[in-house]
């Protein structure tokens, strides 16, 4: 039996993200699984070529591994999500540089109950920079 | 591993269940669910040879029921599990004789059992 080591993203719609969990653990075809998965042939065999998990028999048939697949779906999941960062006192996202920036001369404005409006330059381009924060404090302006 | 004429058997099942007895795709599904349990609980033992099994398919049930599953849910899935092997009896006689007609009946009747001990 041979492996497959092509990987890459692909894209899974959502109705497989659901049923995918539900493979049992045992070897499938890929005509079994497109059916159990409620995708066309065509698809899983992409995904396949894509790098899902799969091997080959002496006869060069190819069997998936139900909790091998399921996993490798759960990863395509995974990879797809964007990477999320948790901007910091002080910091803010400049539309103009596209990218985060530490706010100058930043100051916060009340708005409405503890939400607040801190207002301040971009260090890079010099433009405005926004940011809504919650609970303001004085640790929320940067230094200088 | 579980063994695939097992699952193959199953889907068959399944295929009959469609086109003779008329259920619809949502009953279809839920059957699937159900006999999932029955290919779990079966392991890598041929179906013909699942008497044998230490564990009894309603204990095995209610020991997963512990963790989240329903009474009703239960005995629905006993019920399900019953009408596939008094089918795959009728269907594979020779290789299901070791199967016995009174060890199918009680698959559902132990669970009500059960109920009342509970």
């Amino acid at each position: 039996m041979s492996e497959n080591q092509n990987t890459s993203n692909c894209r899974i719609s959502r109705n497989v993200l659901i049923k995918a969990p539900g493979l049992l653990p045992m070897l499938y075809t890929p005509r079994e699984i497109a059916e159990d998965l409620d995708v066309p042939e065509t698809t899983l065999r992409d995904w396949l070529n894509h790098g899902a998990p799969h091997s080959r028999d002496e006869s060069n048939h190819i069997w998936i591994d139900g909790k091998q697949f399921a996993a490798w779906v759960d990863n395509q999941r995974n990879a797809r999500k964007k990477p999320t960062y948790q901007l910091q006192a002080g910091e803010g996202f400049c539309m103009h540089c596209n990218t985060i920036v530490t706010i100058q001369n930043g100051e916060i404005h009340p708005v409405k109950g503890h939400l607040s409006h801190l207002k301040g330059k971009c260090p890079i381009c010099g433009g405005i920079v926004n940011r809504g924060i919650w609970n303001a404090g004085s640790s929320e302006l940067p230094q200088g | 591993m579980l063994d695939r004429q097992n699952y193959l058997k199953v889907k068959l099942f399944l295929k009959f269940s469609r086109d003779v007895r008329g259920r619809s795709s949502v009953q279809i599904s839920n059957d699937f669910e159900h006999l999932k349990a029955l290919l779990i609980w079966a392991g890598s033992q041929p179906f013909g040879s699942v008497p044998t099994i230490n564990t009894s398919l309603p204990d095995f049930l209610f020991q997963k029921g512990e963790n989240g599953l329903d009474q009703a849910e239960l005995q629905n899935i006993l019920n399900t599990n019953q009408s596939f092997f008094l089918w795959v009896k009728a269907m594979f006689p020779v290789e299901f004789q070791n199967v016995r007609l009174n060890w199918i009946m009680k698959i559902s009747a132990i669970m009500e059992g059960k109920e009342v001990i509970i």
